[in-house]
Formats: structure tokens, C-alpha cells, sequence
């Protein structure tokens, strides 16, 4: 007997420390169990400690199909009370209770009679329970109680092994699973790239159907990002904040773990951990559905809540460092435009520094709005203020060239513009109903016009010239003063409007409106210096001619008066003396000799300018021009506004001073007809009559006309009244309108002012007329008494 | 017989025109100066008036401006040394502006021509 125990013993020894695998270890030794105590059954229940039951694991017949895997609660039937208790309970069918309570035995042995459970743990824990089923009432004794006591104590310890064994394997395999994952979130810092591969890994690592990523800001309550992978079965993973609910009853390993049926009608498992972030972004790392090594769908375990849990805190990691990545990427890109238009903004600041010209300034703007290396918009014009007329007047502008190249900015800049645009006939009135242009000038302010709808809220002067739907206006601003604006769009590409370039392009404005304004003051300076220059040649010149003429004219006259005495004189004598005396010949010689004498004085004088005429062709226009240069400051002294209306008119053949003078007479008489002020308007145009083309100026005056009864005498040489003039003026300016073939006409309302129309002949009529004979005036008024020719 | 006057401070050349137009049959009264001349032409109905410019006392401009005053129809003819005497506006007044020469055929005619001969 104790032969055949040690027999056994020796047996269970070999099994224990056989090199078969762990499960085939437990087969082998609980049918060897079975064999040695001559039952017909032998089962080992393993207990589930989280379900806390206990089912059938092994049996002694050989693989346990899934409907015969019985289970008993902790605490229930003869394996539950075993467990419970932790002894040794035998059962006989014929106890009371004892069928009731283990009826779901008689699935594997419908008439066992006695029931044996022997509780497999060790010192510290439980493992399971060992069931021995008989068909007879029968007991064991002490001896072998013994040996299943020692048997349970060996399979209890090849079970702490293999769990040990398992144990590790698994913290192996999820360290090896934490390093692959850590490796792929590592691996890129990318967002979108890392985002996919987190669920993918996350998938894969869990062995889920699907997997789900979201982020939300929690301050906006927008998703920030989202990313999926495989199959999805349910609607998306729990809202953000229904997960962080939950999850503040766990704080240690927060989760949310359910099921729920599909549409499809099936259970779906899901398991989310929280992924949280430093600020205010919050998100949820959802796994669905995992795949058992059969294929089919199970709950998640909560190895697999632990990893997740885990993979949750690397995956926030790799996030937060994609998202300040992105972040400073932006910025570095932002930092790289800005640097690059206020590179492009000094350079073209340097190039308006190469000229005074306004033409160049304003081609130099132009290229640095619309050059690709510049501020790159589409198209650029520039508008200045007529302040006369009060209306914008399209001055230049151009489009960007596309697939032109033009080389470094500095230079590109200098070149010339590649397609204007004709901007040339935009004349928009400065009224507030005309648009973002006009208002731009008015209210001194930029304007960013984006309609929906092409050419809306666009004044008419545009239509069929300009209607983009985005654009931007500058108003070039000169000492609180508008002086034009710069109008920039993206019509061509249709990409909209940046800020940074749109900033940048403010800042050149206030610089392009400043060089602009110098430029205007700069060709006023310029012009002036070049009149003055002219000017003081000219008084030089005459200076030197004047000098010269005095001396000369002064000696000549001296000699004049005795000449005539002698030369006249001998004529008298000549005719008394007899044709053939010798006297005759003397008084000859005196003859020609005076006579030669006289006529080198008229050279001396001619050259001395007594006799000199200064006729040639001018522009009356210019003539009119040069005058009121004259009289400028006296007109502003007496508050007297100058409207002008010039018409481009062809030239005159006259004496250019002599024509000056008449209107400087007339330009005198109207200033002193208007002693408080008023307004002198000069208007020119031309004028065809029965004899030949005409140019009329008619200078109208507002001080009140002249009284009736004078209005005949105002020709009169020496005729003055109080209001109009000394007299000489008028008739001197119709003494040299006359000598010129032309004619003054007066249109005087009484209460308003006085029209005086001069009118002369343009040059090629005149030079065909008889220059000697004279032309009777045809005009309205004729010269008064005096008994001229 | 028609009256004229010369006016012209100058002796020889008061000599001279008062020989050639008595020659051409007019009465010439004679004047040195601009006072004088106004003088004569309060005095005498005379039917033309040949003036200097340059005299002492009172010029020939202003005995022009102040003849035709008094008598507007009556021509003046302004016989000079001086031709830059037209620039001066106040002379288009006379009725003839003419630079003296020794050859006296311009200013006979021209008085012909004013007499209506």
C-alpha cells in the first residue's frame, strides 16, 4: 500500500518536473489523480477572481467542449464551499441538498454518487478546486487524503508557476509593446502622421476592430483633432465630457468601459481612457471591440485598460510635442513672411531714394506692390487728388507679370513695369456716396472692401474698368492731408488678401506719400529755379543791351538835330545854285554826305533796339501765363481768386511784350475795379470769322461794370473815371490789339462786371495780309474821337 | 492860306521848316517851346501844328495832350529826333509820328495829307 503510494508520488514528481507545457502538465496529473485513486472523474475548477467563480478547466476525460464548462459562485456547490472554506468537502448524493446544489454535475457524470473537493492554493492563495467524482459511496482515507493533499500542493505550485510565467511573459510583451509604440510616436512630429499612427498602433497593441482619438479645446468646446482607424461600429467614442464625469469617481486609473448594440444588432465593446493635456485641451483614446485569438468579440480586460491607460500618457506626450512643434512652426513661418516683407519694404524704401522724379517714384511702388519678391499682390494702381476739380484721378498702375522673373528685388525693382493697366481715365469724384476710394481720401483711413458680388459698392466711374470683389485702398497721407491712395488686389488669382502683406503695404504708404509730396515740391522748386535762371539771363542781357543803347542812342540823337539843319539846309542851297557851278558839286558832297550819315544813325538805332519789333509766333495761353505771373501778388493782396480756363490754341504771330502789355493793362483795370476782392476769370478758345481764324481770351471781372455814360469814353487815350483805370490803359492795350490785325470787344453788365474780349488773328492769316495797308478794326467798339486814320 | 505851326526848341531847325513850308505856300507861325505853342494855338485858328518832343518849359507831349484837349479835330504832327518816343503810348495821340531827316519830303507830304490836299 505505501508502495503503491510512493509509487505515485514518484509519478506526480516525474509529471510536475516533466518538460511538456504547462497545460499538458495539469491534463497529465489530474488523470494520473484519477487513475491512482480509482475514480471516474477527476476536474479542476480554476477561480476567476474578478467573477469571483470558479469553473471547469481541466478533466480528466480529455478536452472540456464550451457547453460542459460548468461553473459554481464562490461559496456555492460542493466546489464553491471547498474554495470558500479552503478544506477538504465530501459529498454523497443522498445528502440533503447535496443533488440540488450540484445538479449541473450530472452534465458530465449523470449518476455520480460521491463528490470529492480538494481546494489547490498554498500558503498565500487560491488557485482553483479538485473535484473527484464516483459512481459508488465511497470515502477516502487518511492515507489518501495524504496523497491528494500533496498532489494538490504540487499542481497549486505548477499552476503559481506558469501564472509567474505568464505574468512575465505578458509585462514583457506589453514593455515590448509600450517600446514599439513609444518608437512609432517618436518616430515623426508631424501631427497628422502621429495622430494616425496612434490609433493604428493602438489597434493593433490592443488587438480592437477600431480605434478613436478626439481632442477638444475645452475653452471653445471645438474639436481640435480627430483621427480613426479601422472599424468604428458604434457612434464615436463618448462625448469628451461625459468621460471626464466618470472619470472623476477613478482618479487612479480613470476609465469608461461598456457595451453597446450596434446597429447591426450586435454587442459592441468599448473602452476609452482620457488623454490630458497641460491647458485647456482634453481628449479621449477609444478602443472598440477586441478581437480574441478565435476571431470573435470580446470585452476589453483590464490588462488591456492598463496599457491603453499607459500608451494614454505617451501618446499625450508625442501629442503636446507635435502641437508645439506645429506651433512653432507657424510661428517660424509667420516670423519668415514678416522678415520678408519688411526686407522687401526696406528695399523698396532704398530704391525711392534714387530719384526725385514722381514718374519713377511711382513705377518703383508699383513693381514693389506687384513683384513676386516684393509685397506679391496681383495688381497695384495709384490715384491722386485733383484738389482744383476734387476728384480721384488714376495716375499709374500695373499687374503682376505671371512666370516673370526679374531677379533680385533691389534691382527688379529699378526695371520697367512689366503689363500696365490703363488707369488713366478712372476720374472718381470725392464725394462720400462714391465708394471705398473716395472715402479712403475723405476720412483718411484704410478701407478693405470684400463684397460677394463683382463691381458692388463700386462708384459708376468704374464700371467696365474695375470690379474686383476684394480689395484693399491706402490713403497716401501727406501733413493730415490725402494726397492720392494706392489700391492693391488679388483678382487675377483670386488668393485672398494676407495681413502681413496689407500691413506691410501700410507702412509703404505713409513712405511712398511722403516721396511723392517731395517729388511734386521738387519740380515746383525746379521750375522756378529754371524761370529765374531764365529770367535773370534774360534782365542780363537786356541789361547789357540797355547799357550799350543809351550811350549810343544818346550820342545819336545829339547828332540827329544838327544834321537836319545841315543836310536840309544844303538841299535849300542846292536847289539856288546853278546847275553848272562849281558850288554845285560842293553842296552835293554835303548832301550825300548827311544823307550817309543819317542813315548809319538809323542802323546804330535800329540795333539799339529803337525800331527793333520782337514779332514771332507764341502761345497765347503762355502769354496770358507769363502776365499773371506779373500781377500775382497784387491779385492775392487785393483777394482776388484767378479761375482759368485754358484751351490748347494755335499760335499768333505778334509782339510777344506788346501783347503782354495789353493784358497787363487789362489784368490792372480789373484788379482796381475790384478794390474788396472778387474773381477774375480768363477764358480762351478759338474763334472762326468770315476773314479767317481768330484765339479770343475774354477776361471777365465781378466788379459791378461800367456806369453807361463813361462806356463810350473808356478808349479815350486820356479818359479815366474811378473805377476803371488811369485812362492810357485801355486805349494803349486797343492801340496794340489794332496794330496786330485784331480787335477788344467790351461786354459790360451793369451790378455784375466787365467782359473784355481780345481777339487775334492766328499767325499764317496774318502774315498773308498787307502789313503796311492796316486793318480797320471790325470790331464792337471802335477807338474814339482823336482824328486817327 | 493855310496856318501852320513848328514848335521845336531848336533855332535852325525852326529856320529851316518855317523856309520850306512858307516855300510850299502856308503861314507858319513859330514856337521854341510846348508854352508857346499853346500860346499860338489860343491866338490863331490854325489849320495844323508840327511839334518837337524834346523842348524846354513844356515838352511835346504834354502840348499835344493839351491841344487836343482844346481842339481834338485839329491834326498834330510830331516831328523828332527820337523814334523810341512811339513806345511812349502818349504820342499815339499826334496824328503822325515822324523822325526828322534832312530830305523834308516825308513831313510836307505828310502835311498834305492832313491839310485834305
Amino acid at each position: 500500500m505505501a508502495s503503491e503510494r510512493t509509487a505515485f508520488l514518484a509519478q506526480m514528481v516525474e509529471l510536475l518536473t516533466s518538460t511538456v507545457s504547462f497545460g499538458e502538465r495539469l491534463d497529465n496529473m489530474v488523470h494520473l489523480l484519477a487513475r491512482h485513486l480509482k475514480v471516474d472523474l477527476a476536474l479542476y475548477f480554476s477561480l476567476d477572481k474578478s467573477k469571483e467563480t470558479l469553473s471547469l478547466q481541466i478533466s480528466s476525460q480529455g478536452p472540456v467542449p464550451p457547453h460542459l464548462r460548468v461553473e459554481f459562485p464562490l461559496g456555492q456547490g460542493v466546489v464553491g464551499e471547498a474554495a470558500e472554506i479552503r478544506k477538504v468537502r465530501v459529498v454523497h448524493r443522498h445528502h440533503a441538498g447535496a443533488l440540488e446544489a450540484n445538479v449541473s454535475l450530472e452534465k458530465l457524470h449523470p449518476a455520480f454518487r460521491t463528490l470529492a473537493a480538494f481546494p489547490v492554493a498554498d500558503d498565500n492563495f487560491l488557485y482553483g478546486v479538485l473535484l473527484l467524482v464516483s459512481r459508488e459511496d465511497r470515502t477516502f482515507s487518511a492515507p489518501e487524503r495524504q496523497a491528494v493533499h500533496l498532489a494538490t500542493l504540487m499542481l497549486a505550485g505548477t499552476i503559481r508557476q506558469a501564472l509567474l510565467q505568464e505574468e512575465a511573459k505578458k509585462r514583457i510583451a506589453e514593455l515590448s509593446v509600450l517600446f514599439e509604440v513609444g518608437k512609432a510616436l517618436s518616430s515623426t512630429v508631424e501631427l497628422d502622421e502621429l495622430l494616425e499612427r496612434i490609433v493604428t498602433t493602438t489597434a493593433k497593441v490592443i488587438t480592437a476592430r477600431g480605434a478613436a482619438l478626439q481632442i477638444v479645446d475645452t475653452v471653445s468646446a471645438e474639436t481640435r483633432v480627430s483621427s480613426q482607424y479601422g472599424q468604428i461600429p458604434i457612434p464615436p467614442c463618448p462625448r469628451i465630457p461625459e468621460v471626464t464625469a466618470s472619470l472623476g469617481a477613478a482618479p487612479e486609473t480613470p476609465y469608461l468601459q461598456g457595451q453597446e448594440t450596434g446597429a447591426n444588432g450586435l454587442a459592441h465593446y468599448y473602452l476609452a481612457v482620457p488623454l490630458t493635456f497641460k491647458g485647456q485641451l482634453q481628449g479621449t483614446l477609444c478602443v472598440y471591440d477586441k478581437i480574441s485569438p478565435t476571431g470573435e468579440y470580446s470585452p476589453f480586460e483590464s490588462e488591456n485598460r492598463q496599457l491603453l491607460y499607459t500608451m494614454a500618457g505617451l501618446i499625450v506626450n508625442a501629442i503636446e510635442n507635435a502641437l508645439t512643434y506645429q506651433q512653432v512652426e507657424s510661428l517660424a513661418e509667420r516670423n519668415e513672411r514678416m522678415v520678408r516683407n519688411l526686407t522687401a519694404l526696406q528695399e523698396i524704401s532704398q530704391a525711392l531714394l534714387t530719384t526725385v522724379q514722381a514718374e519713377r517714384l511711382l513705377e518703383i511702388i508699383i513693381q514693389g506692390l506687384t513683384l513676386e519678391q516684393g509685397l506679391g499682390f496681383d495688381r497695384a494702381m495709384v490715384l491722386m487728388v485733383d484738389e482744383t476739380a476734387q476728384f480721384l484721378r488714376g495716375i499709374k498702375g500695373a499687374r503682376q507679370a505671371p512666370g516673370v522673373v526679374a531677379g533680385a528685388l533691389p534691382e527688379a525693382l529699378l526695371s520697367p513695369l512689366a503689363v500696365e493697366v490703363p488707369v488713366t481715365d478712372w476720374q472718381i469724384p470725392l464725394r462720400p456716396d462714391q465708394g471705398p476710394m473716395a472715402l479712403a481720401v475723405l476720412q483718411m483711413r484704410p478701407f478693405h472692401h470684400h463684397q460677394p458680388k463683382a463691381g458692388a459698392g463700386l462708384p459708376s466711374a468704374l464700371k467696365g474698368k474695375f470690379d474686383a470683389k476684394e480689395f484693399f485702398v491706402v490713403p497716401l497721407v501727406v501733413k493730415d492731408r490725402a494726397t492720392g491712395i494706392i489700391v492693391v488686389d488679388n483678382q487675377a488669382s483670386g488668393r485672398p488678401l494676407e495681413e502681413g502683406p496689407i500691413h506691410t503695404l501700410q507702412m509703404l504708404a505713409t513712405q511712398a506719400a511722403l516721396v511723392l509730396e517731395n517729388a511734386q515740391l521738387y519740380s515746383t522748386i525746379e521750375a522756378n529755379n529754371r524761370e529765374l535762371l531764365l529770367i535773370r539771363e534774360r534782365m542780363l542781357e537786356s541789361d547789357r543791351l540797355a547799357a550799350l543803347s543809351s550811350l549810343a542812342s544818346g550820342m545819336a540823337h545829339e547828332i540827329r538835330n544838327p544834321l537836319v539843319s545841315i543836310g536840309g539846309f544844303a538841299r535849300r542851297i542846292a536847289k539856288l545854285v546853278e546847275m553848272n557851278s562849281p558850288l554845285r558839286g560842293y553842296v552835293d558832297v554835303i548832301q550825300e554826305e548827311v544823307t550817309r550819315l543819317e542813315k548809319l544813325l538809323r542802323e546804330i538805332l535800329d540795333f539799339t533796339g529803337e525800331n527793333l519789333s520782337y514779332f514771332g509766333d507764341h502761345d497765347l495761353d503762355q502769354l496770358i501765363e507769363d502776365t499773371l505771373l506779373l500781377v500775382q501778388r497784387d491779385f492775392q493782396s487785393a483777394a482776388i481768386k484767378v479761375v482759368k480756363e485754358l484751351t490748347q490754341l494755335p499760335r499768333i504771330h505778334c509782339d510777344d511784350r506788346q501783347i503782354k502789355q495789353v493784358f497787363y493793362n487789362l489784368f490792372q483795370n480789373a484788379r482796381q475795379a475790384m478794390p474788396r476782392g472778387g474773381t477774375l476769370t480768363i477764358r480762351t478758345y478759338p474763334r472762326e470769322r468770315e476773314d479767317g481764324l481768330y484765339v479770343s481770351a475774354a477776361i471777365t471781372d465781378t466788379g459791378g461794370g461800367i456806369p453807361m455814360e463813361v462806356l463810350h469814353n473808356i478808349f479815350n487815350p486820356f479818359f479815366s473815371t474811378k473805377d476803371y483805370g488811369t485812362g492810357l490803359g485801355l486805349s494803349i492795350a486797343q492801340r496794340i490789339v489794332s496794330r496786330h490785325y485784331g480787335q477788344i470787344e467790351v461786354n459790360n453788365e451793369i451790378g455784375k462786371g466787365v467782359t473784355f474780349i481780345v481777339s487775334l488773328p492766328v499767325a499764317k492769316y496774318c502774315l498773308v495780309k498787307d502789313a503796311g495797308q492796316g486793318v480797320a478794326m471790325a470790331g464792337a467798339l471802335h477807338a474814339p474821337t482823336g482824328g486817327r486814320r | 492860306m493855310k496856318k501852320i505851326l513848328v514848335a521845336d526848341d531848336e533855332m535852325s531847325i525852326r529856320l529851316l521848316y518855317s523856309e520850306e513850308l512858307k516855300e510850299e505856300g502856308y503861314e507858319v507861325y513859330l514856337a521854341a517851346n510846348g508854352r508857346e505853342a499853346l500860346e499860338i494855338v489860343e491866338k490863331i485858328p490854325l489849320d495844323l501844328v508840327i511839334l518837337d518832343i524834346k523842348m524846354p518849359e513844356m515838352d511835346g507831349i504834354e502840348a499835344l495832350r493839351q491841344i487836343k484837349e482844346r481842339r481834338p479835330e485839329l491834326p498834330v504832327l510830331l516831328s523828332t529826333a527820337y523814334g523810341e518816343y512811339k513806345q511812349d503810348f502818349a504820342t499815339w495821340a499826334s496824328d503822325e509820328y515822324l523822325v526828322k531827316s534832312s530830305d523834308l519830303e516825308d513831313l510836307k507830304s505828310a502835311v498834305k495829307r492832313h491839310l485834305k490836299e
